[in-house]
Parts: C-alpha cells; sequence; structure tokens
C-alpha cells in the first residue's frame, strides 16, 4: 500500500470524526424569538421589515425616521416606508409618537416637515419678495407643494423676522410697496368731496397700480384697500364716515350737509324729505330726528313745533268765529293732505274741540267749526221747510238711505286711492333703501284709509236702527203702483246733491275750492247735515201724523153717521108699506129685492159719492198730505171722471174695489137713466117716478095702465105748465101705443104715416119732459 | 443543472473535481484515483460539518478500495433516522456510477431495485456520464443519496414503513 494512500485515509477518517459546527436556520431562529418572547425575556414589541428577514423595535423605527427626517427636512411617510423598509401602518404609528414628542416636527397630510425646513424656505420666499415687491401666496403653494392656508399660517409666523413683508389677502407684500399703496389710498380718500361708494374707488386704484406695475404686476386685491383704509380711519389721517364698510362720506361734505340742513329749518320751520334725499341722506326722517329731537316727522316733511303753534292759533281762531279753514292755506306748499292731518293731530286745541264736539275734520285738511255746522242746518232746515212738503214718499227715501250713504263711503275710499296715488307719483326714484323705505310708508296710508272706511261705517248705524223702527210700521201700509212710487221720488228727503248745492249757495268760499277739494269737503258735511236734516224733518213728520190721527178719526165717525141717515131716509119711503109687510108675511123675500133695487136707484149714488169723498180725506190724512177741514155738505154730487180719479188716488186693493164700485154705479141712477134714455115710449114711467120720489118721498112700483091715475095724483103738487105738458105727453104716449097695436092687425100704409107723425111729436117733447125733471131737482137743491 | 436545487448547486461547485480516469483494474492508476478520491471525500465532509450538515460516515472494507461500508442518516421532525450503507467500485468506474445499496430498506419502497439499490433519477445519469471522470464517490453521495433520501424518508416515515430507533430529538438540521 502506498505510504500516500494510506495518509489521506487516516485524514479522512479523522474528518469524518470531526465534530461538525452547529448552525441555526431561519425557521430555527424565528421559533427561538418566539419562544423567548412568550418567556417574557423580550418583554417588548418586535416589528417585522417588508422583506420579513428583520426585526426592529419602535425604538430603533423612531431613531431611522428621526435621522431621515434631520438629513432631508421635510419626508413623507411613503418615502419613509419605502427607506426604512417598514410598512406604511407603522411608519404612521411612530412618526406620530416622534412628531408629538418633538416641538419642532409637524405632521402634515402624510408628511413629516422640520421647522428648520420652514426656516429655509422662509428665506428663499424673502429674497424673491425683496426682488419682485409682491408674491401671491397661491403661487408659493403650487410651488412648494403644501396648502395655501398652510403656508399662509407658516409666513404669518415669521413675518417681520425671516420675512419683511405683510401678508394680506393672499398677497405678500414689501413694507415700501405698501407705503406706496397706503399714501394712493389716502390721497384718494383725501381728493373726494362727495360721498362715494369705495368699490368705484378701489377700481380706479386698481387701473392705476396696472399702469403702474405693467405685465409684471400682480392685480391687488380690493380688501388689501380696505384694510388700509381702514387704518387710516383709525389714525385719524382721513376725516369722514364710512356706512356697511362701503359708503364713504366725507367730512367736508357732511359738514355741508348739516350747515344746509340746519340754515333751512331755521329760516322756513320744516324741511322736506327729497330735499335731504337730494344732498345724500338715504334716511332722512331718523337723520332728521336724531339731529332735532324737539321736531316732528311727518309723510313728506319734518317740522319744527313752532309750525305747529302757528296752525293752532289759526284754527282756534277760525272755531271762536264759528267758521272753518283750509289748514293748507296756512302751512308750506309742499305740505299734503296726510301731513296736514298728522300736524291737525298734534293741535292742542284742535284736539280739545274734536273731543268736546266743537269741530269737525273733513278732508283730512280742513276744520270746520261746530258753530259753522249749526248754522249751516239751521239754513238749510228752514229752506227744507218751504221747498219739501211732506209725505209718505219720505219712507221710500229712506229705504234709499242705504245705498246712496255706501256710494259716499265708495266715493270716500276712491278719493283715499287718489291721495295715495298723487303721493306716489311725487316721489322721485332714489337709492333701493330709499325706494324700500317710501314703499313702506305708502303701505302706512292704506291704514288711515281704513280708518276713514271705519268712521264711515260707524255713522250709519244710528240711521240704520231708526230705519228698522220705520220699516216696521211699513209692514202695514198697502203696496205702491210703480207710477206712484215714480211721482213720489221726486219729492222727498234732501240727497246729498241737494245739501252741497245749497250749501254751495250758501257759503261762496267753497266755490273757490277745486272741484276735487269741493268733493272731499262737501261730501263729508253733506253726511254730517243730513241725518241732521232728516231727524229734523222726521220729527215733523211724526208730530203732524199724530195730529192727523184725530182728523181720521173724526172723520170716520162722520161718515157712519152719514151713511146711517142716508140709510134711515130710505127706509122711510117703505113707512106706509109696513102694513103689507105685516100682512103679506110670505112676500118678504121679493119686498126685498125691491127695496134693493129701489136703494140702487135712488140713494146708492149718494152714499157712493159720500163714502169716496171721505176716504180720499182719509187717506190724505194717513200720508200726511195736507187738507184743509172743509164743511161737509149733506149731499156731494160727483162727475164719472172725478169718481174714477178719487177711486185710483187710493191704495192698492183698496183702489181696485172703488174702481169697481164707480164702474158698477154708472148708469144706474134714475137721473142719469132720465138724462140717457132715447126711446120716448120707455121715457115716460122713469120721469113719472122720479117726480114721484122727489114731491112725495115715496117709492112708486106701478104697471102702464095705472100711469094715468099716477100722473092725475101729482097734479096737486105740480104747477099748471109742468103738469100740461106731461099730460099731452101721456096722451100721445097712449095713442101711439094705440096705434102700434091696431097696425099689428092691419097693414095699410096710412098707419105707418101715423104712427111716423105721433112719434116726431113724442121726440119733440121728450127735451121739454127731461128738462121737467132735471129743472125740478133745482128748486130741491135751493130748498135744501 | 436546472433540476437542482441552489443548495445543491453551490455544494456542488466545492467539491474537488477528479482528474485520473482508472478503475479497480489499472494498478497504479487506480491507485492515484483513490488519493483524489480521498481528498474530495475529506473536502466534502468537512464542508458538511462547517455547514452542520453532517449525514453520512464510509470507509473502503478492503485494501484495494473497491468496496465501501458506512452509514448514513437522516432528520425528519426533529427525529433521526439512521440506515446502513454499502456499494462496490464497479471494473468500468468511473464511466459506470457505483450503486448505491440501502440494505435495511430493502422491499420498501417501489424507488429501489432488488437487493437494497436506490434508483437515482433520469437527471443523475445523464449528469454523471457528461462529467466522466470529474465526479467521484463524493459527487455520487451528493448527488445521489442526498436527494434520495430527502424525497423518500420523510414518505416511509409517514407511512409508517420505518420506524424511529433512536429517541433523540437532535438539534440537527435536514440535509436539504
Amino acid at each position: 500500500m502506498d505510504e500516500e494512500l494510506l495518509e489521506l485515509q487516516k485524514q479522512f477518517e479523522f474528518a469524518q470524526q470531526a465534530k461538525s459546527s452547529i448552525r441555526l436556520s431561519d425557521r430555527n431562529v424565528v421559533e427561538l424569538v418566539q419562544k423567548l418572547h412568550d418567556l417574557q425575556i423580550i418583554d417588548f414589541d418586535l416589528l417585522h421589515t417588508v422583506s420579513g428577514k428583520e426585526y426592529i423595535t419602535p425604538e430603533q423605527l423612531r431613531l431611522e425616521i428621526c435621522s431621515e427626517v434631520k438629513r432631508l427636512g421635510r419626508v413623507s411617510l411613503i418615502d419613509l416606508t419605502d427607506s426604512i423598509g417598514v410598512d406604511l401602518y407603522h411608519v404612521e404609528r411612530q412618526a406620530q409618537v416622534v412628531v408629538s414628542d418633538d416641538p419642532e416636527l409637524m405632521l402634515i397630510q402624510g408628511e413629516i416637515i422640520s421647522k428648520s425646513y420652514w426656516d429655509t424656505m422662509a428665506e428663499e420666499i424673502n429674497e424673491r419678495l425683496q426682488e419682485c415687491s409682491q408674491i401671491a401666496v397661491a403661487e408659493l403653494a403650487a410651488q412648494l407643494q403644501v396648502g395655501s392656508e398652510l403656508i399662509s399660517s407658516m409666513l404669518e409666523s415669521r413675518l417681520g423676522t425671516l420675512i419683511k413683508g405683510r401678508l394680506e389677502g393672499g398677497q405678500l407684500y414689501t413694507p415700501a410697496y405698501v407705503a406706496r399703496v397706503n399714501a394712493m389710498v389716502r390721497g384718494a380718500a383725501r381728493g373726494i368731496t362727495v360721498p362715494m361708494n369705495l368699490s368705484a374707488l378701489w377700481s380706479s386704484l386698481q387701473q392705476l397700480l396696472q399702469g403702474m406695475d405693467g405685465a409684471t404686476g400682480v392685480a391687488v386685491d380690493n380688501s388689501f384697500f380696505q384694510t388700509l383704509f381702514n387704518g387710516l380711519l383709525k389714525e385719524v389721517e382721513i376725516l369722514g364716515s364710512l356706512r356697511a364698510g362701503v359708503h364713504w362720506t366725507p367730512a367736508v361734505f357732511a359738514s355741508a350737509q348739516k350747515e344746509f340742513v340746519d340754515s333751512f329749518l331755521s329760516q322756513n320751520s320744516f324741511i322736506s324729505y327729497d330735499s335731504l334725499q337730494k344732498l345724500g341722506i338715504p334716511q332722512p326722517m331718523q337723520y332728521l330726528q336724531s339731529r332735532y329731537p324737539e321736531g316732528i316727522p311727518l309723510v313728506t316733511m319734518f317740522i319744527h313745533p313752532s309750525m305747529i303753534e302757528m296752525l293752532d292759533a289759526a284754527i282756534e281762531d277760525a272755531v271762536e268765529r264759528n267758521s272753518w279753514i283750509d289748514s293748507l292755506t296756512v302751512l308750506p306748499s309742499l305740505c299734503d293732505s296726510q301731513d296736514a292731518h298728522k300736524i291737525l293731530s298734534l293741535c292742542p286745541s284742535v284736539q280739545s274741540a274734536l273731543k268736546s264736539n266743537r269741530a269737525l275734520i273733513v278732508g283730512e285738511s280742513y276744520v270746520l267749526s261746530d258753530g259753522f255746522i249749526k248754522d249751516v242746518f239751521t239754513r238749510l232746515d228752514k229752506e227744507m221747510q218751504t221747498t219739501i212738503p211732506i209725505s209718505t214718499a219720505s219712507k221710500i227715501d229712506d229705504e234709499k238711505q242705504p245705498t246712496k250713504e255706501s256710494k259716499g263711503g265708495n266715493d270716500s275710499g276712491r278719493l283715499s286711492e287718489f291721495n295715495d296715488v298723487s303721493t306716489e307719483g311725487g316721489n322721485r326714484p332714489a337709492m333701493d333703501r330709499g325706494s324700500k323705505k317710501k314703499k313702506g310708508k305708502s303701505s302706512g296710508n292704506p291704514r288711515s284709509s281704513a280708518a276713514e272706511s271705519d268712521l264711515n261705517k260707524q255713522e250709519p248705524i244710528p240711521s240704520k236702527s231708526k230705519r228698522n223702527q220705520r220699516k216696521g210700521k211699513d209692514t202695514s201700509v198697502l203696496h205702491v203702483s210703480e207710477s206712484k212710487r215714480s211721482k213720489e221720488d221726486s219729492v222727498g228727503v234732501p240727497s246729498e246733491e241737494w245739501i252741497i248745492n245749497k250749501v254751495l249757495a250758501l257759503v261762496p268760499e267753497f266755490e273757490e275750492q277745486d272741484v276735487d277739494d269741493r268733493e272731499t269737503i262737501l261730501k263729508p258735511l253733506a253726511n254730517q247735515l243730513r241725518p241732521m236734516l232728516v231727524t229734523s224733518w222726521n220729527e215733523r213728520r211724526r208730530a203732524m201724523l199724530a195730529e192727523n190721527s184725530d182728523r181720521m178719526k173724526r172723520v170716520l165717525d162722520n161718515l157712519q153717521k152719514k151713511l146711517d141717515e142716508i140709510y134711515e131716509k130710505a127706509l122711510d119711503l117703505f113707512e106706509d108699506d109696513q102694513a103689507t109687510f105685516v100682512r103679506n108675511f110670505f112676500s118678504v123675500t121679493r119686498y126685498l129685492v125691491v127695496l134693493h133695487r129701489h136703494l140702487l136707484r135712488t140713494t146708492g149714488a149718494s152714499i157712493a159719492d159720500m163714502l169716496l169723498c171721505n176716504l180720499d180725506v182719509y187717506n190724505k190724512l194717513k200720508n200726511g198730505i195736507p187738507v184743509e177741514e172743509s164743511q161737509n155738505s149733506e149731499s156731494v154730487s160727483l162727475s164719472s171722471g172725478e169718481r174714477t180719479s178719487i177711486a185710483k188716488s187710493l191704495h192698492g186693493s183698496l183702489s181696485v174695489k172703488a174702481v169697481a164700485l164707480v164702474e158698477s154705479l154708472e148708469g144706474k141712477d134714475l137721473t142719469s137713466q132720465v138724462s140717457m134714455e132715447n126711446d120716448p115710449v120707455l121715457l115716460l114711467p122713469k120721469v113719472v117716478s122720479l117726480l114721484y120720489l122727489k114731491i112725495h118721498n115715496k117709492a112708486l112700483q106701478a104697471p102702464g095702465r095705472a100711469m094715468s091715475t099716477a100722473v092725475s095724483r101729482l097734479k096737486d103738487k105740480l104747477d099748471d105748465s109742468a103738469f100740461k105738458t106731461l099730460m099731452d105727453y101721456h096722451s100721445a104716449t097712449v095713442t101711439l101705443l094705440a096705434l102700434l097695436s091696431a097696425s099689428t092687425n092691419d097693414e095699410d100704409d096710412c098707419a105707418s104715416d101715423r104712427i111716423a107723425t105721433k112719434k116726431e111729436l113724442l121726440e119733440s117733447l121728450m127735451p121739454m119732459l127731461k128738462s121737467l125733471v132735471l129743472g125740478s131737482t133745482q128748486p130741491q137743491v135751493a130748498a135744501s | 443543472m436546472e433540476q437542482w436545487d441552489t443548495t445543491t448547486k453551490s455544494t456542488l461547485t466545492k467539491i474537488p473535481l477528479l482528474t485520473t480516469k482508472a478503475g479497480p483494474r489499472d494498478g497504479a492508476a487506480w491507485t492515484q484515483r483513490l488519493k483524489e478520491e480521498y481528498k474530495a471525500l475529506i473536502a466534502y465532509t468537512s464542508m458538511n460539518k462547517a455547514n452542520d450538515n453532517d449525514w453520512f460516515r464510509i470507509s473502503a472494507a478492503n485494501p484495494e478500495g473497491t468496496r465501501w461500508v458506512g452509514k448514513c442518516w437522516y432528520v425528519h421532525n426533529l427525529l433521526k433516522f439512521e440506515f446502513d450503507l454499502q456499494f462496490d467500485i464497479p471494473v468500468t468506474y468511473p464511466a459506470t456510477a457505483p450503486e448505491l445499496e440501502l440494505p435495511e430498506l430493502d422491499g420498501k419502497t417501489h424507488k429501489m431495485y432488488r437487493g437494497g439499490k436506490i434508483c437515482l433519477t433520469v437527471h443523475f445519469k445523464p449528469l454523471w456520464a457528461k462529467n466522466c471522470p470529474r465526479f467521484g464517490i463524493a459527487h455520487a453521495l451528493c448527488l445521489g443519496l442526498a436527494p434520495w433520501l430527502a424525497a423518500e424518508i420523510p414518505i416511509l416515515v409517514d407511512s409508517g414503513m420505518i420506524k424511529h430507533k433512536d429517541d433523540v430529538a437532535a438539534s440537527s438540521s435536514d440535509s436539504s
């Protein structure tokens, strides 16, 4: 065997016998560390690296974070994750700990930034600022990739030290630039002499700066100007007042305003709001009230108390003289009705006069004294007595009153609207606030209009109650025909127009007023006077009606007496027939018929005439129409036309029945029958019957054959000529009747000729016979 | 080489290569080859011990060096499984690789020929042929037996074919 071979064998054996070194694998190490941790030998947290092959303690992690921040100054957490090799979650947590421990660090939006970094950046920014005079913060923010708020706060904390400049409205300025702009603002503010909107001022300064800086300049924000302006105000370098932060009023202008207002008010005792608005005072009322507490604000103007005293004296004088006055004539021309009304409400004597009812205000500016109103009322009342008779028409007119009064209310409403329109028309267009204020004022007018309408509504209440009472009475009154109503409307209680015309006649001064003013004055005055006149008229009418009721009663009593007398007189005609009544009891019905027919023929007309006359008198008394006390004659003879007119003048159904009565009487009287009779044969018995009634005062009922006997019995009473006429007529009639009966048997021409001759004879005698009867009535009348 | 893991590759590159092409019947040349074999084995063993990966112990059974015997072991789940190892040097060596034998495991696995000879992967033979005569016994153990043990012992242990002899829970790591 080779020696070397053996040696190698020994070396191999030795190598195999050698102890091997112990080496730990990754798994063993992980298990070992886990065991140590479980046994609490390692009592702190261990973090894994991203590769998973290393452990790292939190302290070590924080140290690495700090070193990285120190190296870079500003580092993102994501970048830290990459460089350290630990998960982002752990990096964030430890970063918060680091930042909270170190006051010079800040953690913002996933970045850790150190104070030294900001200091460095501030120095760089300052260098740029000194070159450019102004830098936009937004530009810096974009350059450094941070938020504007962050960089603004960073800059603010270093202003004056590292950064020698001023931060305003998102812009950085050098002190020199600020001083220059400040000088511009001061010069502009001092140069203005009228009120101006600062926005316009700033825009003009902007243009000026653009011209100076050229393209390199950055637009300066208006808030920068505003800040400088406010600083100047505080330092009292410029004088004036600033309103709402936008409207600038220089002290020069304010003093000029004040001087004008003071001088105008002291000279005139008033000043209008329009003139103040021309001066640029947007709220003149508040302005004047603050400066003159003793003054009085009105709708369109502001007045001094001395004006109230002057007006008060004038009105007091007018009231004492029992006269009237237009307050507008005493007040300045600028004053309108509403202002006058308000001033009147502030006059003490006017208010006391109103309370004691010694004066009345109409048309917002006219003051009428109570004495004046009473004087006008007295004169109108006298005129009304002479002009308007009292009649039933007053009721109809009363019923129409509410319509008229409501119309009056509408008219006053219209007048108020007219006033509003004129007031608004007079206002000139102004600033928005001014116009809003005016709208507020104009809305006040409807309230006053509403108050006036309320007053108008209150007035009719008492007259309504009166009307209701009268309506209760009217229910008993019969209906009146349309023609009657239309006729009676013309005669009634005075209307507004009537009163207005009368007042104009009585008081000529009112003629001088405008038509509108006249309406404004006279309508309320008429409304005031009319109830008084109506009351007076109603009182007189009521007294007359009370008197008339007595007369009406007497008329009815007299009527009853007369009717009874006439009836008794009619019954006397049948006195001799009482025996016949007793004997012929079974003929009672027949006699009643005869009696009624007899009454109709003889005394019916008289009774009807008397009835109609008395009803007419009764009706007139009832309606209040004056009727003279006339002597009531025993017999009143009325013509047919007169009867008809009286019947129609009665009321409603009474009129209808009266007309029927008149119609039924037509042609029923013996006298009328005689006058209208055309048949010669029939005339004779009527004439004889009438003569018999008049002479013997007895009813005559006789057949044709007894006619000669009846005529012969009249011989003693009649004169010879009358009796002769009567006998001749009777003979002729008998002859005619004989001829007629004979001619019936014989039909020869001679008979007809004789008949014609007899007829002609009778016809010639008829007028004589009628005159006999009609003529006999005259002596009877004379006898009575 | 792409079939082998990186550890095996790096280990293989550190084993000295052989230069003499001689078999057991070549007399003095065989002696020279044996010398080179011993040097390679010494280096491989030292390397394993340094890495705490010692896993075999062999020696020549006869003076000619044609028969080798020894032991090899595998640590699985902290348990050490040791097996007898033997192999003969073929007369055509190094053209033909030696056939490694584990007699205890004969008939217990399909990856074994009759007589306990391990069945190597299809990648071993071409590799051995390509590197003739540079590969030796050390290379055969590294490329042949070690992977075989790593592949088959866990299966045999899990299936219950192998019972543990030793109760020692050594802290040795596995051969891989």
